[in-house]
């Protein structure tokens, strides 16, 4: 591919360190992937919730609970990474989503159905009706909003297929990584969330509830962890060995640096099945769901790494001698630092007191 | 420039238009809102009023959905449409203003889980609890409007900027504070306006009138502050922005119009604010919903003048329009502008494919063929003489950019340009050549001329 269709580094300097952009980039990532997990994988979840038996109703009150929030943390969350991509791969970036512009723009219009959905679906449950085809939609809405970002991420960092793209919009999807991927973030989306219900099934039976329908909502949970814990192991190895080859070499040549976080990333999927495995009956065993919860998200951590490593590989070629100048503006770092301190630590406290101050028998309440 | 094009029909500054419209009158309603329901909740914990709580509930339901889902949604849509759109300005803004909006970011977070939280705790804590969230809701709120103020103000007025590339030079450059005062009097007459439309459905009448007669005082007191953050803001801006919508001989006829609409939208929701005051009793739905449309119309019109008032940069004294930046005009004219945009030379095809490629680079961001500013128009009734006349003159336009001919206080004097509102040419001659024979292909006489020898 002509080079040359790469837009020149933006002459500006960069305003801060580069590693510092590489860590809150990584940092911010993980957390707005933690999220997007919770709210794919829950809405999935929610969608099958028919093949739970007993606990469709809690699955889907659950959920749709817990993506209020999770959806707007999400949003919130992708604010800065999207930031910090812009300033350390913008043209590579910037490329990518225009030649797949209407996917890209249409992706707003997925979120906003897809929330707006949930909502009307918390209001029916509220009242006792039944929500299945809103979830269903709404689940469809994440898994195109999911396609959408795994396109573009496979875009940006393979300029040589840029070319052909812009002839033809579909030609992003004939990437034979695409597919892999697409199942690998999927299937992670789902084992995280079917551990989350797992989770929250066995923590309410400690508080009491209806057990018959906590135990089946556990199982619920437990049965979809490990039936993604078991496609995703097949489906990370083929991930792997449809990576381009100079990509798969610089890979296993990085040595440590490389080999250590993938290799934990799937020490921590076995250790995941072998947990789950040994889960029979989640109410009777609360620490081994709780270890499945762990392990996922521990699965995640290194994954993360490791994808932003094979992103540093894919585009070496095309930032060979890329020399980016460096003036750090260390006033407004120093605000983003302090604001960033007082809010997370506002927003805590606030939550804490939300969650902990009732008022007192007789006492008025807000 | 040197990014692949996004070939949209109704004009990349529509969508954008559109998006950041739809967006800023929800983020202005999210901070006015956030005010307006704390004051209403303090009043009804003080009175032990069941009234004003039932408002300030209902109310806080319209916040969530608006604030935290359509906000923040619309908020990364900006970013999005941006991007796509011009992605050469959206970078050149990260690069200087990255942590100013990581800032942001970190009251966004507080925003949003105040948010939640204080709708989710309804009837759950005890009241002084629920109004410090609120409270906190609102201070996060508006703090991020005075971070992203410096930002967007910086665009239409970088003032120091220009020389120092300073990150506070930017952000307090000389339209940022009028345009804080303009922008929390909008919050205020927006929420104003809103909460008295929804305390219509109170049945008490006395409640409703106390109600209306409180958020009235809310909707003058936020009319008045956009008023004077308006004129303030007319009165920093450079003479070269002022003469594109104001005076009689304005350069751009359609943007002093939208002046005019939106004083007139200001006064008239001042007249319904006071008659609000006035006779509360008879302030029903007809004329609060009067109000919310001409404070629409007023917010509507005042940022399509500020984004119109840019013209001919995206970046004033900076980055044209077209991604092309003030300082690269001499290099370019030197090289050739096809030998940074690479993708506009790599779409263009057939006999005329250079001529095409120049357009799609210089004039395709604002100017569709048959589209939005349709160039097939513009060129219809022009001959060649006078094409070639037009190019001249606008090159020769480049050179006074560069040369600094008509600096006047550290601002390009565009107004003193014969195409004040257009970026200039640049490029070789045999580019400019190209265009010019590339555009009279477009004229429906030569169209006919064509499809007669055929």
């Amino acid at each position: 591919m002509p080079t040359s269709l790469i837009p020149a580094l933006d002459p500006a300097p960069l305003p801060g360190p580069p590693w510092l952009f590489q860590v809150l980039w990584v940092l911010t990532f993980l957390i707005h992937l933690l999220l997007v997990d919770t709210v794919l994988g829950g809405s999935l979840l929610a969608a099958l919730s028919g093949l739970s038996g007993a606990a469709r109703r809690e699955v889907q009150t659950l959920v749709v609970g817990i993506n209020t929030w999770t959806i707007s943390l999400a949003i919130t969350f992708a604010i800065a990474p999207l930031l910090f991509i812009q300033v350390v791969l913008g043209r590579f970036f910037y490329s990518a989503t225009i030649l797949v512009a209407w996917l890209w723009l249409g992706m707003l219009g997925l979120l906003t159905v897809g929330y707006y959905l949930n909502y009307l679906a918390k209001a029916r449950l509220r009242r006792g009706r039944g929500a299945g085809v809103l979830l269903v939609v709404e689940a469809l809405c994440f898994l195109g909003i999911a396609a959408v970002q795994v396109t573009v991420s496979l875009l940006h960092m393979q300029p040589d297929r840029w070319e052909r793209v812009a002839g033809s919009v579909w030609a992003a999807l004939a990437d034979p990584t695409f597919v892999p991927r697409y199942l690998h973030f999927v299937l992670a989306a789902v084992a995280l969330a079917g551990a989350m219900v797992a989770w929250v099934a066995v923590r309410r039976a400690r508080k009491g509830g209806d057990a018959e329908a906590l135990a089946a909502m556990a199982r619920y949970g437990v049965r979809a962890a490990l039936i993604a814990t078991l496609l995703q192991l097949v489906d990370g190895f083929w991930l792997l060995l449809t990576l381009p080859e100079e990509v798969l070499r610089g890979f296993m040549r990085g040595g440590p640096a490389t080999m250590v976080p993938l290799t934990i990333g799937i020490l921590a999927g076995i250790l995941l099945l072998v947990v789950l495995a040994q889960v029979a009956d989640p109410l009777a065993v609360p620490n081994k769901v709780r270890r499945v919860a762990e392990l996922t998200v521990g699965a995640v951590v290194f994954m993360v790494l490791t994808r932003h490593q094979l992103r540093g590989l894919y585009l070496a070629a095309s930032r060979a001698g890329e020399q980016a100048q460096v003036t750090p503006q260390w006033g407004p770092l120093a605000l983003f630092l302090a604001v960033f301190v007082v809010c997370v630590a506002l927003a805590v406290w606030a939550v804490v007191k939300a969650v902990r101050d009732r008022p007192a028998p007789g006492e008025e309440a807000a | 420039m040197d990014y692949p094009l996004w070939n949209l029909g109704l004009g990349g500054g529509v969508l954008i238009g559109i998006v950041a419209v739809a967006h800023v009158l929800v983020s202005h309603f999210a901070i006015g809102g956030g005010f307006a329901i704390a004051v209403l909740e303090t009043l009804a914990v003080r009175r032990r009023d069941p009234a004003w709580r039932a408002l300030a509930r209902r109310s806080s339901l319209m916040l969530i959905l608006v604030s935290t889902v359509f906000g923040a949604i619309s908020g990364v849509g900006i970013w999005v449409t941006i991007g796509l759109v011009q992605p050469a300005a959206t970078s050149a803004l990260i690069h200087n203003y990255v942590w100013g909006w990581a800032a942001e970011w970190g009251f966004f977070i507080l925003e949003v889980v105040t948010a939640l939280a204080y709708y989710a705790t309804w009837d759950k804590v005890r009241p002084r609890t629920h109004l410090a969230i609120i409270w906190l809701y609102f201070f996060a709120a508006f703090m991020s409007l005075v971070i992203i103020q410096g930002i967007l103000s910086f665009m239409l007025t970088p003032g120091r900027w220009v020389e120092t590339h300073s990150f506070w030079d930017g952000i307090f450059n000389p339209s940022y504070l009028p345009g804080l005062v303009l922008r929390t009097g909008i919050c205020l007459l927006l929420a104003g306006a809103y909460l008295t439309l929804a305390a219509q459905r109170e049945a008490s009448s006395g409640s409703r009138v106390a109600m209306v007669r409180l958020l009235a005082g809310l909707q003058v007191a936020g009319a008045l502050l956009a008023y004077a953050g308006y004129r303030w803001w007319e009165h920093v801006l450079s003479s070269s922005v002022r003469a594109i919508f104001l005076g009689e001989k304005a350069l751009l006829p359609a943007l002093a119009s939208t002046r005019h609409l939106v004083l007139w939208a200001l006064a008239l929701y001042l007249l319904l604010a006071l008659f609000a005051v006035a006779a509360p009793r008879l302030h029903r739905w007809p004329t609060a919903v009067a109000a919310l449309l001409v404070a629409f119309a007023f917010f509507g019109g005042y940022e399509r003048l500020r984004e119109g008032a840019r013209k001919p940069f995206v970046i004033r004294d900076f980055m044209f329009a077209n991604g092309i930046l003030v300082s690269e005009i001499g290099d370019l004219d030197q090289r050739g502008v096809l030998s940074k945009a690479r993708w506009a030379a790599r779409e263009a095809s057939g006999p005329d494919a250079k001529g095409m490629a120049v357009f799609k680079a210089e004039c395709a961001s604002c100017h569709t063929i048959d589209g939005y500013l349709s160039i097939r128009k513009l060129v219809a009734p022009v001959d060649p003489d006078m094409l070639n006349g037009i190019l001249a003159t606008m090159r020769e336009e480049g050179s006074e950019y560069s040369a600094a001919g008509y600096v006047h206080q550290g601002h390009v004097a565009t107004e003193k340009l014969d195409y004040p509102l257009m970026p200039p040419l640049v490029g070789t001659d045999e580019e400019v050549q190209a265009l010019a024979t590339y555009l009279l292909t477009l004229r429906p006489s030569h169209v006919a001329e064509v499809t007669h020898a055929n």
